[in-house]
């Protein structure tokens, strides 16, 4: 990250995973919250992400698993055996 | 899940016991290996391979070939990781058998060169604030939640990992639907930590994208 001292928005939104993901050294950290202490637009990016990774943990939470159907694939395995 | 028939044995908690018990064709250790990773196994499958129907009988063949193959796991990788990487390479080879447009028919697509927000969301360089924000992001938090969290707006997140390049889609549903560590991933897939973050940047920015585009319809009226 080369223009770590003035960050523009279009950078930001480039480097935000790495923050997210503590992959930034102590200077480029700071430098990432001092702008979004003075950008709204990039404060409302930041939300969106944490909406979509909330969102995205949601999904197919209540996919059925056909237990019984397995079990039966299990014993025919079983008995299949040598 | 559906309630699987309880059987009679105890249930080994250890990997290395519930292998070993599996080996021996217990009926409680393959019971409680469904319970930690079926519901993983038919949410990936379903990620990957468009067809419900493709997807299940993909989730049933890596069920067989993990009983088939359990005498060959060698614990060098974690047991979650071997049967993830069963179940993608079923995927795959359903994937370009049936020439599929879905994931994984297109190939590459780490998309280290594209941009998460759209360059004309941004001024241009004519302009005193080049690379500010044009049009700035909305603010979510004003949204109500019903809309935000709903059932509509999830299967929005579901079709948007179904236009992801197939890199992207499988690094996504392991990191923030599994909820896998970093290191988890790249272990599975085999890539680097730079390129697993790289793949994740990517898949949010475009399904934060996909969100934006369908939370602002109606925004106006």
């Amino acid at each position: 990250m080369s223009a770590v001292d003035h960050l523009t928005c279009q950078e930001f939104v480039e480097v935000l995973t790495d923050y997210l993901e503590c992959a930034l050294d102590a200077d480029e950290r700071a430098e990432i919250e001092r702008h979004i202490v003075i950008c709204r637009g990039c404060t409302n990016y930041v939300e969106q992400t944490r909406a979509t990774i909330e969102l995205l943990g949601r999904v197919g939470a209540e996919d059925d698993v056909d237990g019984d159907g397995l079990l039966a694939t299990f014993r025919e395995w079983r008995a299949g055996r040598p | 899940m559906q309630p699987v028939a309880i059987p009679s044995g105890r249930r080994p908690d250890n990997e290395d016991e519930l292998v070993a018990a599996l080996r021996r064709g217990d009926e409680a250790a393959f019971v409680e290996l469904v319970e930690r990773y079926g519901a993983m196994l038919l949410r990936l499958a379903r990620t990957f391979v468009r067809d419900q129907a493709v997807a299940e009988e993909v989730v049933q063949e890596t069920w067989l070939a993990v009983l088939n193959g359990i005498e060959r796991f060698e614990g060098r990788s974690s047991l979650k990781t071997w049967i993830f990487q069963i179940l993608s390479n079923r995927a795959k080879t359903r994937a370009i058998r049936e020439r599929r447009s879905a994931p994984f028919s297109t190939l590459g697509g780490d998309g280290a060169d594209e941009a998460a927000v759209d360059a004309d969301r941004f001024r241009d360089e004519s302009h005193r604030w080049a690379g500010h924000w044009a049009a700035a992001p909305a603010d979510w938090t004003q949204l109500p939640e019903e809309r935000l969290l709903g059932q509509e707006t999830l299967a929005r997140v579901n079709e948007a990992i179904q236009t992801l390049p197939p890199r992207q889609a499988e690094v996504l549903a392991l990191r923030d639907v599994e909820g896998w560590e970093p290191a988890e991933v790249c272990a599975a897939l085999g890539i680097s930590d730079g390129n697993q973050r790289i793949l994740l940047h990517r898949a949010r920015a475009k399904v934060r994208a996909a969100l934006e585009h369908y939370l602002s319809e109606g925004a106006a009226a």
